[in-house]
């Protein structure tokens, strides 16, 4: 039943608001971890349902159709794990216990935008399960009311402001030509009339939609500001899915499902791929802020998974969502422990800090791994992503942006070594003497995803045909 | 027989090479003693051995490598040889190493290249052949640097000289096993063209460098001067010279199918004729004892090779013949310069003289070892010479010339050395010089002695050794059968007595008796160069290598510069410039999204439309 997917958070947010807001404040966070933790279980639990085939399949509970298979299933997984880590944060890093517990409710009200957007057939639900979560992360990134605040929001607002006036406009053509909004019958409009100009044009627009969502160059524009203006747990929560999930998951689910691989598209895709991964890495390079070149980061490593979009055959595909899981984990890790480093440091700015390892060695040391993953060293799990985008991208042909690949991971490298250096490794600075870890469930967090990172680089066999296996069906549908 | 004992010619050395090394030092002789029991064992195996006709294959190490072991006539020849050299310079050496505090270390060599020269020779898989041919850099390396000071050096230059060509020689057993499809030398059969050419080329180099032919030669003279004495008689007197013209008869003979009008007779014709005559310039002109016999030791394999090269029976016995006369003379010679060195503390000529009366015994075997290298009838050098100059007039009459002139300044030199050493008057430093102790005279009259039977018995050594191995060569036996050659040799000879004669007269001295030809105005400046070691390849080579270094130092600041300055530059540059545009105006960025959907639109448009 993956109804409950979005029930189990539905139903949390009111017995939250109606029973522990009034009664025990305090145990809302272990009610939301317990809540997320269930969600896992169940996403677990469905696995067989889910690889069970590409199924357009009808849901008893709600009376409409689903869309899942394992792609959802990855994503799905990602969703629930970065949400967990991201409770995790808030509770060491937003002190005020109201704000907290608000944070807690939108978080699960993100939850259902994602998990709804994962789940559904359909494109018009697809755009309000975006809003949902879109409007509940402008919510989160103005938490703290300062100005920066308010203007990371406020991009990000307007910005999806006009993602939201070009998905509605093609939504609406869409409806108008294809006369439904299920994917199953635009597929079919497509399928009727694939030159069609009207239908092209909306295609057009939809994806820059996704594409401004998503975060790619020269889309992306809001997106550092919002990283990095965000409260701590939030940037978790941004930068470790809510892009990934609005912008990445809905781009490959309607490439896949709906739009299918076409030469032009293709093109786009690999284009904006590569500008994204390249002027992600020098943007990054450049920067001061621990979290500002994280979020430039992102950009880049978004690129590589819409390259393995572009490649258009299912080991790229594959290698795309594998990258997808890896970067919703790694990225999780870094902003966890970049949110540890403002929790104690007091700044996220690289030039005052320095050090920190030998004050706190479980942030640093899980911190090495993560960016390890991240430059794609092997054999971390980032290494094993990468490697499949850029054979499948040799593979298919697209050799100048295998190349790119490439060499961009050779900027990966060097701008998160200088990072580890300049904040982790070194003399500890001044002032920095009293910093220690932030606690032993921010600890927990930190080492959790790290040894995610390290069992599935070291079975990688396993976790990619878990991923490959099913890709191929689907394709081959 | 068992087959276990089959192993034992190349186990038994390495073993008690081991055992030497935890001989105690305190008991007396007990070294020397061990060392000698191991040749003799070795002399013994060998000629046990002689006549066996077997093969022993174990699996070793996979893929090809098998420790397969071929006792045949001509390797069984050759340890033979070798084992009685063997013999001969441990005995010397018992006396000559006597308290000399790298006698340990000479010995573990030494016994370590016994067991690696039986292996070699016996071994039937290529690749085997190369482990124990390339296993010899370790001896060789070892036994030149403990010598004196400038040891290292010189032993630094044998192993790069050396081992580079075994290089070559890796590669051509590599290039001839794979189009062979076998490392089995006695199933390989190949012809010498296209790849096959490349591949005897290949294996012709690290053979002839082994053997010491030009232009891989550099390194003996060097070591003459530098390593322990003995190393000389044994090494490159010896053991390399009968392992280098044994596989250069097995390559031409077995391994390659090449006959007489082939490229490959000509290259090797043409590399003896100019080792012959180069090697034997320089000889001339030098006045250090060992030094001396060092460009004999070079010039002679020109002799070897030129007989192999000329591919006719004549010449091919001859080139065997003269390669098992060469190691007595030769080994002979440079045990008289030992005892010299023991006896009369020095090996330069100019503080040397009238030791025939002080070392009547040293001066014998000296005077039938320099008549035997000069060619002189009725000594084993001149029925071998004769040979191979028979072979060679077959092929052309510029080798048999060069052969000739290589004789006559042969003749030339050693008349030199004998008159300078041994005759005229004593110098004051050698008054009291006595002559050697017994066990380094054995060896040298035995030697001597042979130089003599092969000579005037030469059907003995030709007829039991060489045409067992060849299979063929009735005629070849007793007095030339062209005597019209053996008439020039001899006039030539008598040219030679003349010349040196002539240039005692006007040189005043023996040790200026080849002034004339030294400071001859075409040849003075080449030899200033050659002296200076500016003709030396090794010297060459180390030029070019400081060439390509400097050539490779700029192209590697280039490449530095390219990755620490321009690449660097360019990133943070690009990084700068991406930065400046994000300036946090919202209608810029909106700008941005609006005209890059545009394009998609449009591209998408324009793409399927």
């Amino acid at each position: 039943m993956p109804s409950l997917l979005i029930l189990v958070p539905l139903v949390g947010i009111l017995v939250l608001n109606f029973l522990f807001k009034f009664v025990v404040r305090r145990a809302a966070f272990w009610f939301a971890l317990a809540l997320f933790a269930t969600q896992v279980i169940i996403t677990f639990l469905h696995a067989p349902f889910f690889y069970a085939g590409n199924a357009d399949r009808f849901n008893p509970f709600f009376k409409v159709v689903f869309n899942i298979d394992g792609i959802s299933f990855v994503a799905l997984l990602c969703i629930e794990i970065v949400c967990l880590a991201s409770l995790v944060v808030a509770r060491y890093t937003l002190h005020d216990l109201s704000q907290r517990f608000n944070f807690t409710n939108l978080l699960l009200i993100s939850s259902i935008g994602m998990n709804g957007l994962v789940l559904t057939s359909d494109i018009f639900s697809l755009y309000v399960f975006l809003e949902v979560a879109a409007v509940s992360s402008f919510i989160m990134i103005a938490f703290r009311r300062g100005k920066r605040s308010l203007e990371g929001a406020f991009k990000y607002i307007i910005l999806s402001a006009v993602a939201t006036v070009l998905m509605l406009a093609a939504i609406a053509i869409l409806l108008l030509a294809c006369s439904d909004t299920s994917f199953a019958a635009i597929r079919q409009g497509i399928g009727q009339s694939p030159e069609s100009n009207i239908i092209l044009f909306s295609v057009g627009m939809f994806i820059s939609g996704l594409f401004i969502k998503a975060g790619l160059v020269p889309f992306h524009a809001w997106l550092p500001d919002a990283y990095s203006a965000a409260p701590d747990a939030v940037s978790v929560l941004l930068a470790g899915i809510v892009t990934k999930a609005c912008g990445v998951y809905t781009l490959i689910r309607l490439v896949v499902s709906v739009f299918g691989f076409r030469p032009g598209l293709s093109q786009v895709i690999l284009l904006l791929g590569a500008v994204s991964v390249l002027v992600g890495a020098l943007a990054a390079l450049g920067q001061n802020d621990f979290k500002r070149m994280l979020a430039y980061s992102s950009i880049s490593q978004i690129g590589y998974i819409v390259l393995g979009l572009g490649s258009g055959t299912a080991l790229g595909l594959a290698g795309a969502v594998f990258h997808f899981f890896n970067h919703a984990i790694f990225k999780s890790l870094l902003f966890v422990n970049a949110a540890a480093v403002a929790e104690e440091a007091h700044t996220t700015d690289m030039d005052k800090i320095g050090g920190l390892s030998s004050r706190m060695p479980v942030t640093g040391s899980t911190s090495v791994i993560g960016f390890l993953s991240a430059a794609g060293i092997p054999p971390l799990a980032g290494f094993w992503s990468k490697l499949v985008i850029i054979i499948a991208l040799w593979k298919a042909g697209d050799i100048a942006y295998a190349v790119i690949a490439v060499l961009a991971s050779i900027l990966t490298l060097s701008y998160l070594l200088s990072m580890q250096r300049r904040v982790f490794f070194g003399r500890l600075k001044q002032g920095l003497e009293d910093t220690r870890e932030v606690g032993p469930g921010f600890s927990f967090i930190s080492v959790l995803l790290a040894l995610i990172i390290i069992a599935c680089g070291l079975l990688f066999p396993m976790v990619f045909n878990a991923i490959y296996a099913p890709i191929k069906q689907i394709l081959i549908q | 027989m068992t087959d276990t004992t089959l192993l034992l010619p190349v186990i038994m050395p390495f073993a008690a090479a081991l055992l030497v090394l935890f001989v105690p030092k305190t008991i007396r002789m007990v070294r020397e003693g061990m060392v000698l029991g191991a040749s003799l064992m070795n002399l013994v195996l060998a000629a046990a051995f002689f006549k066996t006709n077997a093969s022993i294959s174990l699996p070793w190490l996979g893929f090809g490598f098998d420790l397969a072991l071929r006792f045949y006539h001509f390797g069984n020849f050759i340890v033979l040889a070798s084992a009685v050299f063997i013999l001969l310079t441990a005995l010397y050496c018992s006396v000559f190493l006597y308290g000399k505090s790298y006698s340990k270390q000479f010995y573990f060599y030494f016994l370590l290249s016994v067991g690696l020269t039986n292996g070699a020779v016996l071994a039937d898989n290529l690749l085997l052949v190369l482990f124990f041919w390339e296993a010899m850099l370790l001896p060789l390396f070892g036994m030149i640097a403990i010598g004196n000071r400038q040891a290292y050096k010189t032993a630094t230059k044998a192993f790069i000289i050396v081992g580079a060509t075994d290089l070559c020689f890796m590669a051509g057993i590599i290039l001839s096993g794979s189009l062979a499809a076998t490392f089995t030398i006695s199933r390989i059969n190949l012809p010498p063209s296209g790849l096959g050419a490349l591949a005897f080329l290949f294996l012709m180099v690290g053979i002839i460098s082994k053997a010491g032919a030009m232009p891989f030669h550099s390194w003996i003279p060097d070591a003459a001067i530098d390593a322990p004495l003995p190393f000389m008689a044994f090494f490159p007197a010896s053991l390399e010279k009968l392992l280098g013209i044994y596989f250069l008869a097995r390559i031409s003979l077995d391994m390659f199918k090449v006959n007489g009008d082939s490229w490959v007779s000509l290259l090797l014709m043409v590399v003896g004729a100019l080792t012959i005559l180069l090697a034997v310039a320089m000889a001339l002109i030098q006045t250090d004892y060992k030094r001396l016999l060092s460009y004999h030791a070079i010039s002679q394999v020109g002799y070897m090779i030129l007989g192999i090269g000329t591919l006719v029976p004549a010449g091919i016995i001859g080139g065997l013949f003269h390669m098992l006369n060469h190691t007595v003379y030769k080994s002979c010679l440079f045990f008289s310069a030992g005892s010299l060195e023991r006896q009369a503390g020095t090996t330069a000529l100019e503080k040397l003289g009238g030791l025939a009366g002080r070392m009547p015994v040293t001066f014998a075997c000296f005077l039938v070892a320099a008549l035997s290298i000069s060619g002189v009838p009725p000594f084993n050098g001149f029925f071998s010479k004769e040979l191979v100059y028979e072979g060679a007039l077959q092929r052309g009459w510029v080798f048999y010339l060069a052969a000739l002139l290589g004789s006559f300044l042969t003749a030339v030199s050693f008349l030199k050395l004998g008159h300078a050493a041994f005759l005229g008057r004593t110098r004051d430093n050698n008054r009291l010089t006595a002559e050697s102790p017994f066990s380094m005279l054995i060896p040298m009259v035995v030697l001597a002695l042979v130089c003599i039977t092969f000579g005037v018995f030469n059907f003995i050594p030709l007829r039991y050794f060489i045409q067992p191995v060849v299979g063929f060569g009735g005629p070849h036996q007793g007095v030339p059968s062209g005597m019209f050659l053996g008439g020039f040799t001899v006039a030539v000879l008598a040219l030679a007595l003349l010349n040196h004669v002539l240039g005692v007269k006007s040189g005043g001295s023996a040790l200026k008796a080849t002034d004339h030809i030294h400071y001859a105005p075409a040849l003075k400046g080449i030899y200033e160069k050659a002296e200076k070691g500016y003709l030396d390849p090794y010297n060459i080579g180390w030029r070019a290598a400081g060439v390509l270094s400097a050539v490779s130092w700029r192209l590697d600041r280039a490449v530095d510069w390219f990755y620490d300055s321009f690449c660097v530059k360019a990133a943070s540059g690009a990084s700068a410039m991406i930065r400046r545009m994000h300036s946090g105006n919202y209608s810029v960025y909106i700008g941005w999204s609006l005209a890059a959907s545009a394009a998609v639109i449009t591209f998408l448009l324009k793409i399927h439309g």
